[in-house]
């Protein structure tokens, strides 16, 4: 038993500071369902609009993830809810008719309710009370009915805990676009595919505003590498980054460079980090030049570890031709490096595919669909959500391979001995024979026909199955 | 883990990829060698040579891949290899569970270590397991997790892993040993239900994959560390699992339950000849319609030959009425559009004499170049096919997530009574629902 290993001794989180502190940019969600962006400023008033507005302060040195009721200026941190049972009902609904007059509260006397100061709670049991259908309502409606005032009038919001699942999350709901459809299970995936590790060395390529390059940062801790490759001249912007409120040392790992930057055959034009006249004529110049001389050799020491190679893994999802990215740094990967490739056009990965297999450096491509389906979980009322996302995307993952030309298939042995046997079968065997050597990727054979197998000896499996339940 | 030197050492495990459905692991030892229906391979020979590379056999027959592990191959490489479907899963529990460097996790799983297990048991005494204890059949297993886990906390962080069967335990010890995941894995043969976890007020997340997971759930709770938010995940293949585990969850006070279903959708991919424009299939049809009806008028030809050979030999009236009846009689068959042709003879023949030759002769060509087109430059007329796999699976478990808020005083306080707890609840409501339950019973 190690007992006594409690919290006051267990480690600091690696990526990120334990508590609220200002510069932080956090994500406020609010009663309604939304989440807003705001960037903890020391000593400033938060406003939430109609929710209300804070003291900044009141946040500092708070854990993630608590919810915050807010009255005069101040936070009262609320106890976590539970799930309220629904009673058993036999109400319907015949009896309400729509557009009947139902409300006695007008909207003047709400106002007036709640600048009396009044708690949210007595605003919608006064409501309640005077609702002429309330009792004849359904328990379930009546459940929706007060949440629906609650999102209305009630003033508190939840720090949402910056997990990368949950900025990813909060991301993909706001602009599926922005994260060229990168869903969080997709992100996950990408992730485990591509063996991110701390300590490892990586290469991305990451035109969906930075969630690749926040998890495979929050993937290496602080540890390891990561230089990505982007298409504009100026470091690039991940806002995604911002929400993670990574420690400076985790995202010290990262680096960038442009298209041309890290392109072997091209020479980065620079401005000379010496001054025009031989002679330095203020600090604000001398600051100016080192500044210069800084950035150029950082760039220069980015390109040579780059163009090194050895890196243990790739990942892309990029607006622009993989394969052509793939041709361009495949060359820097070691062997065994895994490579991930997402798009959001099934036609991207599926011509990559096609591309890939006919190329002995890369071994098993491998194409996928994510499927992902949330749950309401409430008591007496479980059932998925009436809205699920589409698609997260596609993704295609395959392993880096040192090829060795000179090795042959044992197919093509076989043909050959079946060829002194039987000389007038040569040339369609031969054909054969050169695809069988590739024979995971030969057109013909089901590229994961194991799956395929799999599932039909494991139909049984098949869980949701009634007789397990006997 | 394992190792992340350029080159295979002695004593490492790697992983050999035969074909696509052929993957295996080998723990190199100089000395043996790897014998296969891919040639022969002395381990020897593979010390030094970079991770990643392929290599021909010693007799020049054959080639395999040695790669590196990583915790995907590993669970390819296992005998049982339907844990690849869990894959999705597990990716999905590690991010949801917010598992990366120097994270503190507890796992309960079944590790079901191998197919010696299951060798000896009838599909009948599998099936009886199965419906007994779902540990067996419905578990990401095998330590697909556990490895997962491993790589993303690194050497900072720290796993305690649980399991029921005594024998497993000690399997799954050997391995992560092998796999030099012992300081980072602990790893105790315990019924968790019974007995509970190890470590109190310690870890930052605890996934749970056993038959009866509410029956953790508290002990998970007194695991979990209280100066921040922690989470937890219940992995079960039935709703009513489910529910009963959301409702022990929220008993313990935890919160943001939520629940989740995942797949990952293979798809093949297959380079495919274009389609054809149906002008094309059109051609086909003409084409053959036509030499359809030169046939036709190839036989009568040789009907009337016949029937003058048979006329000047001496009994023409008979022969000559019965091959205009055979050729009236094709006609109807053939062109029953063709009405107005009173006398049979004269439709094929105007179709047969002026249009006919030329278009005969313009036609295979005309429709001929596009397929010859696509014989001489085979690539540029393939397309890039993909669709979903016909048979796929459909379910795996159900993956019911929930967190547990740190204590602070303010909450703490506010713990006690718990009708402050639902302050948006309006009192009265409460005993209305009460009242509502029992009349329902009494009824």
């Amino acid at each position: 038993m190690d007992l006594g290993e409690g919290s006051s001794r267990a480690p600091i989180d690696k990526t990120r500071g334990d508590t609220i502190q200002p510069g932080n940019t956090l994500l406020l969600k609010l009663p309604s369902g939304d989440i807003k962006t705001w960037k903890f400023e020391k000593d400033s008033i938060a406003n939430l609009g109609k929710y209300g507005s804070f003291h900044a302060n009141e946040l500092l040195g708070q854990p993630y993830g608590l919810t915050y009721e807010i009255a005069d200026k101040k936070l009262k941190e609320m106890a976590s809810r539970t799930l309220q049972e629904v009673g058993d009902t036999d109400a319907t609904n015949e009896l309400i008719n729509d557009g009947q007059f139902v409300q006695p509260l007008t909207s003047e006397e709400i106002e007036a309710l709640k600048k009396s100061g009044l708690h949210a709670s007595e605003i919608i049991r006064k409501q309640i009370e005077q609702h002429a259908n309330y009792s004849l309502k359904t328990e379930y409606s009546k459940e929706k009915y007060k949440k629906r005032k609650e999102a209305k009038y009630s003033k508190y919001f939840t720090v949402v805990d910056p997990t990368v699942f949950n900025v990813c999350d909060y991301w993909f709901n706001k602009d599926q676009n922005r994260l060229r459809d990168i869903r969080p299970d997709a992100l996950s995936q990408i992730l485990n595919l591509a063996n991110v590790r701390p300590g490892g060395r990586f290469l991305a390529v990451d035109d969906a505003s930075g969630v690749i390059v926040a998890g495979i940062l929050e993937r290496l801790g602080g540890y390891g590498r990561l230089i990505t490759i982007c298409d504009v001249d100026s470091p690039p912007a991940y806002p995604v980054t911002a929400h993670m409120n990574f420690r400076k040392e985790v995202t010290d790992v990262l680096s960038s460079l442009n298209w041309a930057t890290a392109d072997e055959e091209y020479i980065p034009i620079r401005a000379s980090s010496e001054p025009p006249s031989g002679k330095i004529k203020s600090d604000a110049q001398r600051s100016r030049l080192n500044k210069r001389k800084l950035v150029s050799s950082s760039q220069t020491q980015t390109r040579e570890e780059l163009f090194n190679g050895e890196f243990d893994g790739l990942i892309i999802a990029s607006e622009y031709d993989p394969s052509s990215i793939l041709e361009r740094l495949a060359p820097y990967l070691a062997g065994s490096a895994s490579i991930v490739v997402h798009s959001l056009h099934v036609q991207v990965i599926t011509d990559l595919q096609n591309k890939l297999r006919d190329d002995p450096q890369f071994l098993g491509p491998t194409m996928t669909e994510m499927w992902l389906r949330r749950y309401q979980v409430l008591p007496g009322r479980t059932h998925p959500m009436m809205n699920m996302s589409g698609s997260g995307g596609f993704i295609l993952h395959t392993t880096k391979i040192y090829d060795d030309p000179a090795a042959s298939s044992v197919m093509a042995h076989r043909q050959r001995a079946k060829k002194a046997k039987i000389e007038n079968e040569i040339l369609t065997e031969t054909t054969c024979a050169n695809s069988t050597s590739r024979s995971n990727v030969s057109p013909g054979s089901h590229p994961m026909a194991d799956f395929q197998s799999s599932a039909e000896d494991t139909v049984e499996e098949g869980v949701p199955d009634l007789t397990d339940l006997a | 883990m394992w190792s992340t030197a350029r080159e295979i050492a002695a004593g490492d495990v790697v992983i050999i990829w035969l074909t696509r459905d052929l993957i295996q692991p080998l723990l190199i030892t100089p000395g043996k060698e790897l014998n296969s229906r891919f040639g022969v391979y002395r381990h020897a020979d593979l010390v030094g040579v970079p991770y990643g590379s392929k290599i021909g056999s010693r007799n020049g027959k054959g080639f395999i891949h040695v790669l590196r592990p990583t915790p995907e191959l590993w669970t390819l490489a296992l005998p049982h290899r339907t844990q690849i479907l869990y894959l999705a899963d597990i990716a999905f529990v590690c991010s949801w569970l917010n598992i990366k460097p120097g994270s503190r996790v507890i796992e309960a799983a079944s590790h079901r270590k191998s197919l010696d297990l299951l060798d000896d048991s009838s599909p009948c005494v599998l099936r009886m397991r199965k419906v007994a204890s779902w540990s067996d059949e419905s578990c990401t297993g095998s330590g697909s997790f556990s490895h997962s886990v491993a790589r993303a906390i690194g050497s900072s962080g720290h796993l305690w892993s649980y399991e029921f069967h005594e024998a497993r335990a000690n399997k799954a010890r050997e391995e992560f040993t092998r796999h030099g995941m012992d300081p980072i894995v602990t790893l105790t043969h315990r019924n968790v239900c019974k007995d509970g976890f190890t470590v109190v007020d310690t870890v930052d997340s605890v996934f749970l994959d056993l038959p009866a997971p509410w029956d953790a759930v508290e002990h998970a709770k007194r695991a979990l560390r209280k100066d921040r938010i922690t989470r937890i995940c219940c992995f079960s293949p039935c709703m009513e699992q489910v529910l009963r585990t959301v409702s022990a969850l929220n008993d313990a006070g935890f919160t943001d339950i939520t629940m989740y279903e995942t797949l990952s959708r293979p798809h093949q991919v297959d380079l495919a000849p274009a389609l054809l424009p149906i002008s094309e299939v059109g051609e086909r049809l003409k084409r053959a319609e036509q030499r359809r009806e030169e046939k036709r008028l190839r036989q009568i030809a040789n009907a009337r030959a016949a029937a003058g050979k048979r006329k000047r030999t001496g009994e023409g009236e008979d022969n000559d009425a019965d091959a205009a009846g055979i050729a009236g009689k094709r006609h109807k068959m053939g062109g029953d559009g063709d009405l107005k042709g009173s006398e049979p003879e004269q439709a094929p023949a105007t179709f047969d004499s002026d249009p006919a030759p030329a278009k005969s002769e313009e036609l295979p060509s005309v429709s001929a170049s596009p397929p010859g087109a696509v014989a001489s430059s085979p690539a540029a007329d393939k397309i890039g096919l993909s669709k979903a796999f016909p048979e796929v699976r459909g379910h795996t478990s159900y993956l019911t997530f929930a967190c547990l808020l740190p204590l602070s005083l303010s909450a703490a306080a506010a713990l006690e009574p718990n009708t402050d707890a639902s302050d948006v609840e309006p009192p009265f409501q409460a005993s209305e629902n009460k009242d509502n339950t029992t009349g329902l019973t009494a009824v």
